[in-house]
């Protein structure tokens, strides 16, 4: 049986503790008392894949036939797959959605289901490559249906939207027309956080603008507390979503959601020793982490990214379930929380956290300073349950360089976002009023998410609300070794060392703080009693 | 930072070359048992006993007296003195343990073993075989409160002296720190006498973080005191206070006077060791103040 996570009191025995800070990583001595939470680790995978995936489709769970009961010749199937923002960093292949994919299609053929349409649920994400489709649903997937009927998800597209109607909250809800004239909607999904799946999936990554609006802002995620905790009355977004998919259920829309989750052996065999609690490394470790850092210190900016990029997570798959979406997700959390959470006694003053070099919208890209804030303050600090690790008012250190620096084809209006809105206020729902609209709707945006692979244009203001409620519940933000004129352009303050850091931080806390450290990834939430 | 740098901090803090060690926090928990750690009791044998006083008095003895220059006051408070005690003092050196046990009587070398930190000299073979045979060293487990001296215990009772440091640690800057309860709530439970010892210019000759005493021959004064016996209804708090009080009023014996110190001690004037209430480098620098030779110049000085 696997470790639980727990929480370390640095004393004089800590070694150094591991802080990741993007495209490397440090060696940090913490103050004595120091609390260090620790994620579980990882759970063994699922021995024989396939027989559960098979197990899975043949007896699902809820209110819902088993998938070959549900595949019938002349049907309309649409199948969605979650995109590249999971899992972090992308799985060695072949992905799991790969895998279930082949299962699926297999039972359509078997079927005789011929109008079959697979579409990557990007939502406003940008477009996926050829190249990274073919990695992920694999070689036959990809040269069976690609382009034709395997297709990245376009939310601009006004003809292929459909109007579902609006919820009791007045949401509106639109999604794919192709979806929502299916007969039948297989989602592929992975589970990597408690956010993901649910009717988030299929609600949220085949919607427009116009039904995103709706939760995708900055009041919806102030009172998102946090939306990694999915419980009714915890998770504005959750609790928004919840409705949006309910009312397509009540449409008539047939979802057959399978969903998947994995263990945190998010390193592979070389970084092993990431894996790892320090003082279990072994000289090896040590060495290798050593040699691993001055290498990366030492490498081109361009071999060092390159370096990063390749890296592909162990990831094993710890369960799979399929069927009726909620009574589905109930199992998927389930899994989730097994292998996630840590319970911590109480907040502290300050919390520490290392972002590392990925995060969802980065991935074989750059996490340029608005995706920093958002890894932060925004998934980081909401990996919680209950309340937060740092107590309100508190204040939040975390690792990074920020270098100023974007990718041009990815992220073309977070380039704008940074240079004219943030540089006018940084203030989220006046950037909301002031320059969402015009962002959303900018003919230039719309054009290179349609046709290139950039992020929509709203999506930069979706990174900024994502961190709102982290910004609004701390006191202060300091950067440890973050390029000064961007940790200004956010509105944050920076600091060469955690020592410099911490006297900082005596304005907010007083002199003698409690401090946490975050120690992640790999990924956990924290359930703070 | 220089990969040098890098390099030494991580052997630092991984502890390259010792023993590995996990935070207490993540150390598994473990139902407490009794823990026998490494056999000391043949090291209070008749053999252990004549090896050990040929070791002081052939090695250590010349050792210390070639190295420093060295005083001892006091011994008379022991001559009508029966065992066992507890002989407890302010811990500044690691010469401690050894001035006290050479500068003993031999009645009392004999039967006295010094109490040492587990986690410190019984971490190792060598070092607990060392601790063992020359000082008939027992373990003291800091972490366990009251179950740390069980050994003290027993030693006691067999008719053996201990000799023990209160404060539980090497004094960082060279004054007196806050007395532990151990040797009072010993001394309270068996009855026996608690005999005083200023170690005066320990800290100055070998602080800790050296490990060899400086240049110079520098002046060491031992310094034993009556010896105080537990009262009616004390308590360990009050007992222990009382030990502090009374290694202070030696430190200011040799300071003054026997006088001098007596009548401050009854006024409640005994100046205090606990240093200056200032920043840390402040009370190094004062508890590091050389110590002053007494008695007339030599003739070259």
């Amino acid at each position: 049986m696997p470790r639980p996570g727990f929480v370390l009191e640095v004393d004089e025995r800590t070694p150094p503790l591991i802080v990741h800070e993007g495209e490397g990583y440090r060696m940090q001595k913490f103050p004595l008392g120091t609390r260090v939470v620790y994620p579980p680790d990882a759970l063994p995978g699922l021995r024989d894949l396939n027989a559960h995936i098979r197990q899975a489709l043949l007896n699902p769970v809820g209110d819902s036939k088993p998938l070959p009961e549900l595949l019938f010749a002349g049907m309309r199937l649409t199948i969605a797959v979650d995109d590249i923002s999971i899992p972090l960093p992308p799985m060695v292949t072949p992905d799991i959605r790969q895998r279930i994919l082949e299962h699926v299609i297999e039972l359509a053929a078997r079927a005789g289901v011929d109008d079959l349409e697979i579409v990557v649920a990007t939502a406003l994400h940008r477009r996926m490559t050829a190249a990274e489709i073919r990695r992920m649903v694999g070689e036959r997937v990809y040269r069976s249906f690609w382009p034709t009927h395997l297709t990245n998800f376009d939310a601009e597209d006004k003809d292929g939207i459909a109007h579902i109607g609006q919820t009791e909250e007045g949401e509106d809800v639109e999604i794919m027309k192709r979806a929502a004239e299916s007969d039948l909607i297989v989602y592929v999904n992975i589970n990597l956080v408690a956010m993901d799946g649910g009717h988030k999936s299929v609600a949220v990554g085949l919607a427009s603008y116009k039904s995103l609006r709706h939760h995708h802002n900055v009041h919806t995620m102030l009172h998102s507390k946090s939306y990694m905790d999915p419980r009714p009355g915890h998770s504005a977004i959750n609790d928004s979503t919840i409705r949006m998919g309910r009312l397509l259920a009540s449409n008539g829309l047939k979802i057959f959601q399978i969903e998947t989750t994995l263990n945190s052996e998010t390193f592979p065999a070389q970084l092993g020793f990431l894996n790892k609690r320090e003082w279990e490394w072994s000289t090896k470790d040590q060495a290798l982490m050593m040699a691993a850092k001055k290498a990366n210190e030492v490498a081109p900016p361009r071999v060092r990214r390159e370096f990063f990029r390749r890296i592909e997570a162990s990831y094993k798959v710890t369960g799979v379930n399929a069927g009726e979406v909620e009574a589905v997700h109930e199992r998927t959390l389930e899994n989730l929380h097994r292998q996630q959470v840590v319970e911590v006694d109480g907040q502290s003053d300050i919390v520490v956290m290392g972002i590392p070099y990925v995060g969802p919208y980065n991935v074989n890209s750059i996490l340029n300073p608005i995706l920093v804030h958002c890894l932060g303050l925004g998934y980081l600090f909401n990996m919680y349950r209950n309340k937060p690790l740092v107590r309100e008012g508190g204040v939040a250190i975390m690792y990074h360089p920020v270098p100023w620096e974007f990718h041009t084809i990815h992220h073309p209006s977070y380039i704008d976002f940074f240079e004219e809105v943030l540089a006018d206020t940084t203030e989220p729902k006046e950037i909301e009023d002031r320059y969402e609209e015009r962002y959303a709707t900018d003919p230039w945006y719309v054009h290179l998410y349609r046709t290139s692979n950039a992020y929509h244009g709203v999506h930069p203001f979706y990174m900024w609300y994502w961190g709102a409620h982290g910004r609004d519940h701390c006191g202060d933000v300091i950067f440890v070794g973050g390029e000064p004129k961007s940790v200004a352009r956010l509105g944050y303050r920076r600091a060469d060392s955690l020592r410099d850091a911490l006297e900082m931080a005596k304005d907010s806390v007083g002199p003698s703080p409690s401090i946490t450290y975050f120690h992640a990834p790999p990924i956990m939430i924290a359930d703070v009693r | 930072m220089k990969a040098a740098d890098e390099v030494k901090e991580l052997a630092r803090g991984f502890r390259w070359g010792r023993r590995p060690m996990v935070p207490r926090s993540a150390e598994p928990h473990t139902e407490e048992r009794e823990d026998v750690g490494f056999p000391t009791d043949w090291a209070r044998t008749e053999a252990g006993v004549a090896a050990r006083q040929a070791i002081l008095r052939g090695i250590m003895h010349p050792l210390v007296r070639n190295e420093r220059s060295l005083r001892v006051f006091g011994l008379d408070h022991l001559q009508d003195v029966r065992g066992p005690v507890v002989f407890f003092s302010h811990h500044s050196s690691h010469l401690d343990a050894t001035l006290i046990l050479c500068t003993l009587p031999d009645r009392w070398q004999r039967r006295t073993a010094v109490g040492a930190a587990r986690d410190y000299f019984f971490d190792v073979w060598w070092r607990q075989a060392f601790t063992a045979l020359v000082y008939a060293g027992f373990p003291i487990d800091r972490a366990r409160g009251g179950k740390g001296i069980d050994k003290a215990r027993e030693l006691v009772r067999d008719g053996w002296s201990i000799v023990v440091f209160p404060e539980g640690t090497r004094t960082p800057d060279g004054h007196m720190q806050r007395f532990r309860h151990g040797a009072s709530r010993l001394a309270l439970e068996l009855g026996v006498g608690l005999v005083p010892i200023a170690i005066v210019g320990a800290y100055q000759a070998m602080p800790k973080g050296r490990w060899w005493p400086g240049k110079g021959r520098p002046v060491v004064t031992i310094r034993y005191g009556d010896p105080i016996y537990p009262q009616e209804g004390e308590t360990h708090q009050s007992l222990s206070l009382r030990m502090q009080q009374a290694v202070a009023q030696l430190f200011d014996e040799d300071r003054t006077t026997w006088f001098d110190a007596i009548s401050r001690a009854e006024r409640s004037e005994t100046p205090s060791l606990a240093g200056p209430v200032a920043p840390a480098w402040r009370r190094t620098w004062e508890g590091s103040r050389p110590v002053a030779r007494r008695g007339p110049p030599k003739a070259w000085e």
